[in-house]
Protein backbone atom coordinates (compact mmCIF):
# COMPACT_ATOMS: atom_id res chain seq x y z
CA UNK A 1 0.00 0.00 0.00
CA UNK A 2 1.26 3.48 -0.85
CA UNK A 3 0.71 6.81 0.83
CA UNK A 4 1.81 10.31 -0.14
CA UNK A 5 2.87 12.96 2.33
CA UNK A 6 3.85 16.62 2.00
CA UNK A 7 5.93 19.01 4.02
CA UNK A 8 8.08 22.11 3.61
CA UNK A 9 11.09 19.84 3.38
CA UNK A 10 11.48 16.10 2.81
CA UNK A 11 12.33 15.78 6.52
CA UNK A 12 9.07 17.39 7.46
CA UNK A 13 7.15 15.20 5.02
CA UNK A 14 8.79 12.21 6.61
CA UNK A 15 7.84 13.42 10.08
CA UNK A 16 4.24 13.78 8.95
CA UNK A 17 4.30 10.27 7.52
CA UNK A 18 5.78 8.91 10.71
CA UNK A 19 3.07 10.53 12.80
CA UNK A 20 0.18 9.50 10.55
CA UNK A 21 1.26 5.89 10.17
CA UNK A 22 2.44 5.52 13.76
CA UNK A 23 5.82 4.21 12.65
CA UNK A 24 9.35 5.38 13.35
CA UNK A 25 10.89 7.40 10.46
CA UNK A 26 13.63 4.79 10.11
CA UNK A 27 11.02 2.08 9.63
CA UNK A 28 9.56 3.81 6.60
CA UNK A 29 10.35 2.84 3.08
CA UNK A 30 9.93 6.00 1.00
CA UNK A 31 10.68 7.65 -2.32
CA UNK A 32 11.06 11.38 -2.82
CA UNK A 33 8.57 12.57 -5.43
CA UNK A 34 9.30 16.31 -5.11
CA UNK A 35 12.38 17.45 -3.22
CA UNK A 36 10.75 20.79 -2.47
CA UNK A 37 12.49 24.14 -2.56
CA UNK A 38 12.52 26.93 -0.09
CA UNK A 39 11.93 29.69 -2.63
CA UNK A 40 13.28 33.15 -2.05
CA UNK A 41 13.95 33.73 1.66
CA UNK A 42 11.59 30.87 2.33
CA UNK A 43 8.67 33.12 1.54
CA UNK A 44 7.69 33.10 -2.10
CA UNK A 45 7.88 30.53 -4.80
CA UNK A 46 8.51 27.71 -2.37
CA UNK A 47 7.49 24.24 -3.46
CA UNK A 48 6.35 21.63 -1.05
CA UNK A 49 8.32 18.43 -0.72
CA UNK A 50 6.36 15.28 -1.48
CA UNK A 51 7.25 11.75 -0.57
CA UNK A 52 5.69 8.41 -1.33
CA UNK A 53 5.71 5.87 1.48
CA UNK A 54 5.30 2.21 0.66
CA UNK A 55 4.11 -0.14 3.39
CA UNK A 56 4.82 -3.82 2.87
CA UNK A 57 1.82 -5.47 4.52
CA UNK A 58 -0.22 -2.75 6.14
CA UNK A 59 -3.22 -4.92 6.95
CA UNK A 60 -1.40 -7.83 8.49
CA UNK A 61 -3.13 -8.59 11.74
CA UNK A 62 -2.04 -10.47 14.78
CA UNK A 63 -4.05 -13.46 13.68
CA UNK A 64 -2.33 -13.71 10.34
CA UNK A 65 0.93 -13.57 12.24
CA UNK A 66 -0.41 -16.23 14.55
CA UNK A 67 -1.34 -18.58 11.71
CA UNK A 68 2.07 -18.14 10.14
CA UNK A 69 3.87 -18.66 13.45
CA UNK A 70 1.83 -21.69 14.43
CA UNK A 71 2.30 -23.32 11.07
CA UNK A 72 6.04 -22.68 10.98
CA UNK A 73 6.54 -24.04 14.49
CA UNK A 74 4.63 -27.24 13.72
CA UNK A 75 6.33 -27.71 10.35
CA UNK A 76 9.73 -27.31 11.94
CA UNK A 77 9.01 -29.87 14.68
CA UNK A 78 7.65 -32.38 12.14
CA UNK A 79 10.67 -31.87 9.93
CA UNK A 80 12.96 -32.63 12.87
CA UNK A 81 11.10 -35.77 14.00
CA UNK A 82 11.52 -36.44 10.95
CA UNK A 83 8.30 -37.04 9.05
CA UNK A 84 7.32 -35.98 5.58
CA UNK A 85 4.02 -34.25 5.95
CA UNK A 86 2.27 -31.10 4.90
CA UNK A 87 0.50 -28.73 7.24
CA UNK A 88 -2.67 -26.89 6.29
CA UNK A 89 -3.61 -23.88 8.36
CA UNK A 90 -6.86 -22.00 8.68
CA UNK A 91 -8.61 -19.61 11.01
CA UNK A 92 -11.92 -20.82 12.38
CA UNK A 93 -14.02 -18.95 14.96
CA UNK A 94 -11.16 -17.49 16.96
CA UNK A 95 -8.98 -20.59 16.73
CA UNK A 96 -6.12 -21.48 14.49
CA UNK A 97 -6.66 -24.95 13.06
CA UNK A 98 -3.59 -26.80 11.84
CA UNK A 99 -4.07 -30.09 10.10
CA UNK A 100 -1.27 -32.48 9.30
CA UNK A 101 -1.53 -34.52 6.13
CA UNK A 102 0.56 -37.50 5.17
CA UNK A 103 1.00 -39.40 8.45
CA UNK A 104 -0.55 -42.68 7.40
CA UNK A 105 1.01 -44.67 10.24
CA UNK A 106 -0.67 -42.67 12.98
CA UNK A 107 2.73 -41.98 14.55
CA UNK A 108 1.81 -38.35 15.11
CA UNK A 109 -1.52 -39.24 16.71
CA UNK A 110 -0.22 -41.71 19.26
CA UNK A 111 -2.23 -43.72 21.73
CA UNK A 112 -5.55 -41.95 22.23
CA UNK A 113 -4.18 -38.84 20.60
CA UNK A 114 -1.36 -38.44 23.11
CA UNK A 115 1.25 -37.33 20.58
CA UNK A 116 -1.20 -35.03 18.84
CA UNK A 117 -2.05 -33.43 22.21
CA UNK A 118 1.66 -32.98 22.98
CA UNK A 119 2.27 -31.31 19.62
CA UNK A 120 -0.75 -29.09 20.15
CA UNK A 121 0.38 -28.12 23.65
CA UNK A 122 3.89 -27.21 22.52
CA UNK A 123 2.70 -25.24 19.46
CA UNK A 124 0.26 -23.32 21.69
CA UNK A 125 3.10 -22.49 24.09
CA UNK A 126 5.36 -21.31 21.27
CA UNK A 127 2.68 -19.17 19.61
CA UNK A 128 1.44 -17.62 22.83
CA UNK A 129 4.95 -16.78 23.91
CA UNK A 130 5.47 -14.81 20.69
CA UNK A 131 2.08 -13.07 20.61
CA UNK A 132 0.49 -10.71 23.09
CA UNK A 133 -3.02 -11.77 22.25
CA UNK A 134 -4.16 -15.11 23.64
CA UNK A 135 -4.39 -17.49 20.71
CA UNK A 136 -5.76 -21.00 20.67
CA UNK A 137 -4.26 -23.51 18.26
CA UNK A 138 -5.82 -26.88 17.45
CA UNK A 139 -3.60 -29.51 15.84
CA UNK A 140 -5.21 -32.40 13.97
CA UNK A 141 -3.91 -35.21 11.83
CA UNK A 142 -5.86 -37.42 9.44
CA UNK A 143 -9.10 -36.02 10.86
CA UNK A 144 -8.42 -37.75 14.20
CA UNK A 145 -10.10 -35.15 16.39
CA UNK A 146 -13.31 -35.28 14.39
CA UNK A 147 -13.34 -39.08 14.45
CA UNK A 148 -12.59 -39.06 18.18
CA UNK A 149 -15.40 -36.62 18.84
CA UNK A 150 -17.87 -38.81 16.98
CA UNK A 151 -16.85 -41.95 18.83
CA UNK A 152 -16.98 -40.16 22.19
CA UNK A 153 -20.45 -38.86 21.41
CA UNK A 154 -21.55 -42.41 20.63
CA UNK A 155 -19.92 -43.68 23.83
CA UNK A 156 -21.60 -41.00 25.93
CA UNK A 157 -25.03 -41.81 24.51
CA UNK A 158 -24.51 -45.53 25.07
CA UNK A 159 -23.40 -45.05 28.67
CA UNK A 160 -26.26 -42.65 29.28
CA UNK A 161 -28.73 -45.33 28.14
CA UNK A 162 -27.06 -47.87 30.38
CA UNK A 163 -27.25 -45.59 33.43
CA UNK A 164 -30.96 -45.05 32.85
CA UNK A 165 -31.57 -48.75 32.32
CA UNK A 166 -29.77 -49.98 35.45
CA UNK A 167 -30.79 -46.86 37.42
CA UNK A 168 -27.26 -46.53 38.78
CA UNK A 169 -24.40 -44.18 38.01
CA UNK A 170 -21.86 -45.35 35.45
CA UNK A 171 -18.41 -43.90 34.95
CA UNK A 172 -16.11 -43.58 31.97
CA UNK A 173 -12.39 -44.31 31.86
CA UNK A 174 -9.93 -41.55 32.73
CA UNK A 175 -10.22 -38.77 30.18
CA UNK A 176 -8.47 -35.51 29.36
CA UNK A 177 -10.41 -32.23 29.70
CA UNK A 178 -11.22 -32.06 26.01
CA UNK A 179 -12.70 -35.55 25.92
CA UNK A 180 -14.65 -35.00 29.14
CA UNK A 181 -16.11 -31.85 27.71
CA UNK A 182 -17.55 -33.80 24.78
CA UNK A 183 -19.20 -36.30 27.16
CA UNK A 184 -20.67 -33.52 29.32
CA UNK A 185 -21.95 -31.60 26.30
CA UNK A 186 -23.46 -34.69 24.69
CA UNK A 187 -25.52 -35.52 27.77
CA UNK A 188 -26.26 -31.93 28.78
CA UNK A 189 -29.63 -31.91 27.08
CA UNK A 190 -30.78 -35.18 28.55
CA UNK A 191 -33.02 -34.09 31.43
CA UNK A 192 -32.94 -37.57 32.98
CA UNK A 193 -29.17 -37.52 33.44
CA UNK A 194 -26.57 -35.60 35.41
CA UNK A 195 -22.87 -35.67 34.64
CA UNK A 196 -19.97 -34.96 36.98
CA UNK A 197 -16.20 -35.17 36.72
CA UNK A 198 -14.48 -37.21 39.39
CA UNK A 199 -10.81 -37.55 40.26
CA UNK A 200 -7.68 -35.49 40.67
CA UNK A 201 -5.23 -34.12 38.17
CA UNK A 202 -5.53 -33.66 34.47
CA UNK A 203 -7.22 -36.99 33.82
CA UNK A 204 -10.59 -37.54 35.42
CA UNK A 205 -13.54 -39.87 35.04
CA UNK A 206 -16.96 -38.67 34.04
CA UNK A 207 -19.74 -40.11 36.19
CA UNK A 208 -23.13 -40.31 34.51
CA UNK A 209 -25.90 -40.25 37.09
CA UNK A 210 -29.57 -41.02 36.40
CA UNK A 211 -31.93 -38.56 38.09
CA UNK A 212 -34.58 -40.07 40.31
CA UNK B 1 21.07 -39.05 7.51
CA UNK B 2 22.09 -39.44 11.14
CA UNK B 3 18.86 -39.57 13.08
CA UNK B 4 20.55 -38.85 16.39
CA UNK B 5 21.47 -35.39 15.32
CA UNK B 6 17.80 -34.75 14.69
CA UNK B 7 16.87 -35.74 18.24
CA UNK B 8 19.13 -33.10 19.68
CA UNK B 9 17.96 -30.55 17.14
CA UNK B 10 14.35 -31.38 17.86
CA UNK B 11 14.68 -30.77 21.60
CA UNK B 12 16.88 -27.71 21.05
CA UNK B 13 14.35 -26.18 18.67
CA UNK B 14 11.43 -26.66 21.04
CA UNK B 15 13.37 -25.50 24.12
CA UNK B 16 14.67 -22.38 22.38
CA UNK B 17 11.18 -21.44 21.28
CA UNK B 18 9.88 -21.69 24.85
CA UNK B 19 12.51 -19.89 26.90
CA UNK B 20 13.44 -16.23 27.39
CA UNK B 21 17.14 -16.88 26.93
CA UNK B 22 17.52 -19.19 23.93
CA UNK B 23 21.26 -18.52 23.77
CA UNK B 24 21.66 -20.45 27.01
CA UNK B 25 19.95 -23.60 25.77
CA UNK B 26 22.39 -26.49 25.52
CA UNK B 27 21.51 -30.00 24.44
CA UNK B 28 23.93 -32.89 24.74
CA UNK B 29 23.50 -36.53 24.06
CA UNK B 30 24.89 -39.48 25.93
CA UNK B 31 24.71 -42.45 23.67
CA UNK B 32 24.04 -45.83 25.20
CA UNK B 33 23.81 -49.22 23.57
CA UNK B 34 20.06 -49.22 23.32
CA UNK B 35 19.05 -45.93 24.78
CA UNK B 36 20.30 -42.42 24.28
CA UNK B 37 19.96 -39.83 26.98
CA UNK B 38 19.25 -36.35 25.70
CA UNK B 39 20.28 -33.79 28.29
CA UNK B 40 18.68 -30.38 28.19
CA UNK B 41 20.17 -27.45 30.01
CA UNK B 42 18.61 -23.99 30.18
CA UNK B 43 19.16 -20.77 32.11
CA UNK B 44 18.08 -21.12 35.74
CA UNK B 45 15.17 -18.72 35.35
CA UNK B 46 13.94 -20.61 32.30
CA UNK B 47 13.72 -23.96 34.06
CA UNK B 48 10.04 -23.50 34.80
CA UNK B 49 9.33 -22.81 31.14
CA UNK B 50 10.67 -26.15 29.95
CA UNK B 51 9.08 -28.08 32.82
CA UNK B 52 5.70 -26.35 32.90
CA UNK B 53 2.84 -26.63 35.37
CA UNK B 54 2.93 -30.07 36.96
CA UNK B 55 5.60 -31.02 34.45
CA UNK B 56 3.22 -30.72 31.53
CA UNK B 57 5.69 -29.09 29.14
CA UNK B 58 8.42 -31.62 29.95
CA UNK B 59 5.89 -34.43 29.45
CA UNK B 60 4.83 -33.04 26.06
CA UNK B 61 8.48 -32.83 24.97
CA UNK B 62 9.04 -36.43 26.09
CA UNK B 63 5.98 -37.57 24.15
CA UNK B 64 7.19 -35.87 20.98
CA UNK B 65 10.68 -37.29 21.55
CA UNK B 66 9.27 -40.77 21.94
CA UNK B 67 7.37 -40.43 18.65
CA UNK B 68 10.63 -39.39 17.04
CA UNK B 69 12.41 -42.35 18.66
CA UNK B 70 9.82 -44.71 17.23
CA UNK B 71 10.40 -43.22 13.82
CA UNK B 72 14.17 -43.68 13.86
CA UNK B 73 13.94 -46.92 15.85
CA UNK B 74 16.22 -45.82 18.66
CA UNK B 75 15.02 -45.33 22.21
CA UNK B 76 15.85 -42.02 23.81
CA UNK B 77 14.94 -40.31 27.03
CA UNK B 78 14.93 -36.65 27.94
CA UNK B 79 16.61 -35.41 31.09
CA UNK B 80 16.29 -31.82 32.18
CA UNK B 81 19.43 -30.81 34.04
CA UNK B 82 19.01 -28.44 36.99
Amino acid sequence: MEYEFEGKTTEEALENASRELALQPEELNFDILEPGSAGIFGLVGGKKAKIKVTLEKPEETNNENGIQLAREALEKILELIPVETTVNAEQTDGKIALSIEGDKSGLLIGRRGKTLDALQYIVNKIVNKALDKKTYVVVDSENYRKRREESLTQLALKMGDKAKKIKKPVSTNLMNPHDRRIVHLTLQEDIDLDTKSRGDGLLKKVVIIPKK
Amino acid sequence: MDGLLDMKDLIAYIAKALVDRPEEVAVTEIEGEQTSVIELKVAKEDLGKVIGKQGRTARAMRTILSAASTKIKKRSVLEIIE
